[in-house]
């Protein structure tokens, strides 16, 4: 006999609920009334009164086993609903918070940074957000009257970043292309430490999620945020999303051209842009002005390479139709040279043919990558083209003079230091910081600087999780070492950009002091993990416990390996880009066991390619031993001086499979 | 269903002299639109965003009779359908023209921010 339960989460606070019959709902799964086949009906009929989507929604019937006098459901995902995370056992599943609590004055309130290299706000940009919390209250007490059904508010919801996952709503909030200034790090430790359990992830998209939101309460953060200018405008939804780009944009040594300055323009062109609001599916943009690519643009919708033309002027190299989930595909190119005035007009007519022939009937086939591929490439530039020819000769044009007005409202950071050798002395005392250096640096453009990577994967932690506390440790360094600014990297890390080489050795200690000193950028245990299983509804498998393996399993090795890009997503959605990880883990489901397949040689840089599966998955349990088996042979396969990517490309999977396949 | 114009106001109901549906395909319907008095413009849901694209499309082309929004779609898309050319909305039957009328008390416009940007520039200047 099938023993089933029913459940959903609760509209107000969306915590996981549980039906016990006349009693109504229940926070705890040990308390809901279990029905066989036969009863099934009846029960669901009493569970879902036509009303039903006033209090409690995603209501469904899912399978337990009865132990003891307690109910098991039997399903991973509803386990996990049941009790909470299962990388975070303190922090049991339920309600964690009352609503009622007098908080403290707002961070902002008390604390600004003027030298950051954030987009300077004015009021009005200010009231634009305070607007926008206000209406999304509104819509909030729409879908509580019924004004709006749950299938209307959802995609209002999600314009809003607000998702609906296992244990309470989700708030992604946007990093508009990952500059933060200390003031605004601290607006977000205040929302992690009153609106969420404490803590917040940093993900691939330079986008901040908090995960144990009340939608009651999701006015309040967003009203809270509003005042240090930051927002979850758009990063949700069929819309233009948040513009990512290279952590190391206006600092590094290799850039030719701020990539900041246009993905502001492309942020303000696209925020309610009135046409492209409701789009056949989701659509990213990133955009990078470096001669190497940080940003990963060939795995986006629309990907802009800067650079400058013969007389020096910055131009623009399009691709369009990259992207990961179930079907990967590198972007193709569509423009070299476009001149700055002609930015938004060449984008505006990508998404015209988008919107108008994007597929609608089946989400999987909806992106614009599946469109090109079966337009085929050439007809679809010639479409562009086309529409961009077109449009009436003033439309959309980026003139100068807008790009000046939006450039005049980035401070330009003053780097007057110059290198006193102090850094070069304290590394010859100090293997530590010299090993951190090496790693955890990157060239500045000013001769007397660094920019500093502040690495979020501590060996056996929550890969792009930081606490409250870490976050405010992290804002009172970026003030006294960087100018106040801070930076997000797709790779899950924060950067401080602007350091002085003479404060280094300085701010290495205190980086100790805090515990947040790993040296391990790009190595094998600075891996790439979405939240999976433990945190969102989608996923098929945790990603979280199989990085924490991996890592505790290869960091005594990590140096000796050198630069590796391990991604991991528990889901084919690829929200931890494996697709492009040198080498990638995919966790799905066989039979209710968690398996992870494996791909090799990958890369999202400037050699973009989408890895290949190696072979049949492998059980959660044996990954560490796999990825080590992987690297012992690397190790010996290598020339002097070779990347596992490098000694991927010159001798193919055969010697690494083989491997693979021998340790279980 | 009421109609109302684009201050949600409700208006005599005239019948449109074609539908277009949102697989139309635009560049053969253009050149026949010249003349006619209302347009409609067909949303089946509110989230199948391709009358947005079909409105500004025909504006651009020249259109200046009126382009009525008809099917399902949301107060909360109001000042986006005004944006793109609409002038008369068949309300649909679940949201009720005072909704829409409430949605335009918000002072805020569609893609405004980087307008505002060059306004500001300008009187700073
Ligand atoms: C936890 C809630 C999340 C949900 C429900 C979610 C949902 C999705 C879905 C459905 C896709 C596939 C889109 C498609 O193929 O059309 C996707 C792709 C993606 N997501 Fe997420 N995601 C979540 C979290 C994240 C996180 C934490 C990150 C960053 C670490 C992220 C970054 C991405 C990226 C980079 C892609 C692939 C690129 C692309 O083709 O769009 N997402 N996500
Ligand atoms: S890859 Fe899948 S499991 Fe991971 S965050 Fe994305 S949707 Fe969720």
């Amino acid at each position: 006999m099938v023993l089933q339960v029913i459940t959903g989460n609760r509209l107000a606070d969306g915590v996981s609920v549980w039906f016990a019959g006349a009693n109504g709902w229940t926070e705890h799964v040990d308390q809901a009334c279990s029905y066989d086949d036969a009863g099934m009906e009846a029960a669901l009929a009493q569970a879902k009164p036509e009303d039903a989507e006033l209090r409690v929604v995603d209501i469904r019937a899912v399978e337990v086993t009865h132990e003891e006098g307690k109910l098991f459901p039997v399903a991973h995902r509803e386990q996990i609903r049941a009790r909470g995370p299962s990388v975070r056992t303190d922090l049991p599943a339920g309600v964690w918070r009352d609503g009622t609590a007098q908080l403290p004055p707002l961070p902002s309130s008390t604390s600004s940074s003027p030298f950051a290299g954030i987009y300077r706000y004015d009021e009005y940009d200010r009231d634009f957000l305070r607007q926008r919390a206000r209406e999304f209250g509104t819509m909030v007490e729409r879908r509580r009257k019924g004004e709006l059904s749950e299938d209307e508010f959802k995609p209002l919801r999600l314009m809003n970043g607000v998702y609906l996952q296992l244990h309470a709503y989700m708030l992604r909030i946007a990093i508009p292309y990952g500059v933060l200034s200390a003031t605004q790090l601290r607006q977000l430790a205040y929302v992690a430490r009153h609106y969420d359990r404490g803590y917040g992830h940093f993900t691939t998209r330079q986008n901040i999620q908090f995960n144990w939101l009340r939608l009651e309460d999701v006015p309040a953060a967003l009203a809270a945020l509003a005042e240090a200018d930051i927002h979850g405008i758009q990063t949700s939804g069929n819309c233009i999303r948040n513009t990512t780009t290279d952590e190391f944009a206006g600092a590094a040594a290799d850039e030719t051209v701020d990539p900041r300055l246009y993905a502001e323009i492309i942020r303000q062109w696209s925020t309610d842009h009135p046409e492209f609001t409701y789009l056949p599916r989701k659509f990213k943009i990133a955009i990078v002005g470096a001669g190497h690519d940080r940003a990963a643009v060939r795995v986006h919708d629309i990907g802009i390479e800067s650079y400058r033309n013969d007389v020096g002027e910055p131009v623009f190299r399009i691709f369009a139709g990259g992207g990961l989930g179930r079907t990967p595909y590198v972007a193709v190119k569509l423009r070299e040279n476009l001149p700055v005035p002609e930015l938004l007009r060449y984008c505006e007519a990508i998404l015209r043919v988008y919107n108008a022939l994007g597929r609608r009937d089946n989400m999987y086939k909806a992106r614009i990558k599946i469109l090109i591929r079966e337009m085929k490439p050439d007809a679809f530039i010639k479409m562009v083209e086309d529409e961009y020819a077109s449009l009436p000769a003033d439309y959309c044009l980026l003139t100068d003079e807008l790009v000046q007005a939006v450039a005049a409202r980035f401070p330009e950071p003053e780097l007057p230091r110059q290198d006193g050798g102090v850094l070069k002395a304290a590394m010859l005392d100090d293997r530590a910081l010299a090993r951190w250096v090496k790693q955890n640096t990157h060239p500045h453009k000013a001769s007397g600087y660094v920019s500093a990577v502040i690495s979020l994967k501590p060996v056996g932690g929550i890969a792009g999780d930081a606490s409250a506390d870490e976050m405010d440790v992290v804002a009172d360094l970026a003030d006294k070492y960087s100018l106040g600014e801070i930076r997000v990297s797709h790779v899950q890390n924060l950067v401080l950009p602007h350091v002085a080489k003479d404060d280094v050795p300085a701010l290495f200690k205190d980086l100790v002091k805090a515990g947040l000193a790993t040296d391990n950028i790009g190595l094998v245990t600075d891996i790439i993990a979405c939240p999976g299983m433990d945190y969102c509804a989608l996923a098929t498998a945790r990603s979280i416990p199989v990085a924490q393996r991996i890592a505790e399993r290869l960091a005594p090795k990590q140096h000796e390996i050198g630069t590796l890009h391990v991604n991991i997503s528990g889901c084919i959605n690829a929200c931890g880009h494996h697709h492009v990880g040198h080498i990638g883990l995919l966790g799905v489901d066989k039979n209710g066991e968690e398996v992870y397949q494996i791909t090799l040689g990958g890369a999202a840089d400037e050699k973009a390619a989408i890895g290949r599966i190696i072979g049949p998955a492998v059980p959660t349990a044996k990954v560490p031993d796999a990825i080590e088996a992987l690297m012992d042979a690397y190790l010996k396969l290598r020339e002097t001086g070779e990347r596992f990517i490098d000694t991927y490309r010159r001798l193919g999977a055969e010697p690494f499979k083989e491997v693979i396949y021998a340790t279980h | 269903m009421p109609l109302i114009n684009a201050r949600a106001e409700e208006i005599s109901s005239t019948a449109p002299d074609v539908v277009l549906p949102p697989d139309v395909e635009l560049a053969a319907v253009l050149p026949t639109l010249g003349e006619l008095a209302v347009v409609a413009v067909e949303f089946p849901k509110f989230r199948d965003g391709r009358g947005f694209t079909i409105a500004r499309a025909i504006r651009q082309h020249g259109y200046q009779g009126d382009l009525r929004a008809t099917g399902h779609f949301l107060p909360e898309q109001f000042l986006f359908l005004i944006s793109c050319g609409f002038s008369s909305f068949e309300t649909p039957v679940e949201h009720e023209p005072a909704k829409f009328a409430a949605a335009l008390a918000k002072p805020r416009q569609p893609g405004q921010l980087l307008r505002r940007s060059l306004a500001r520039a300008r009187e700073v200047a």
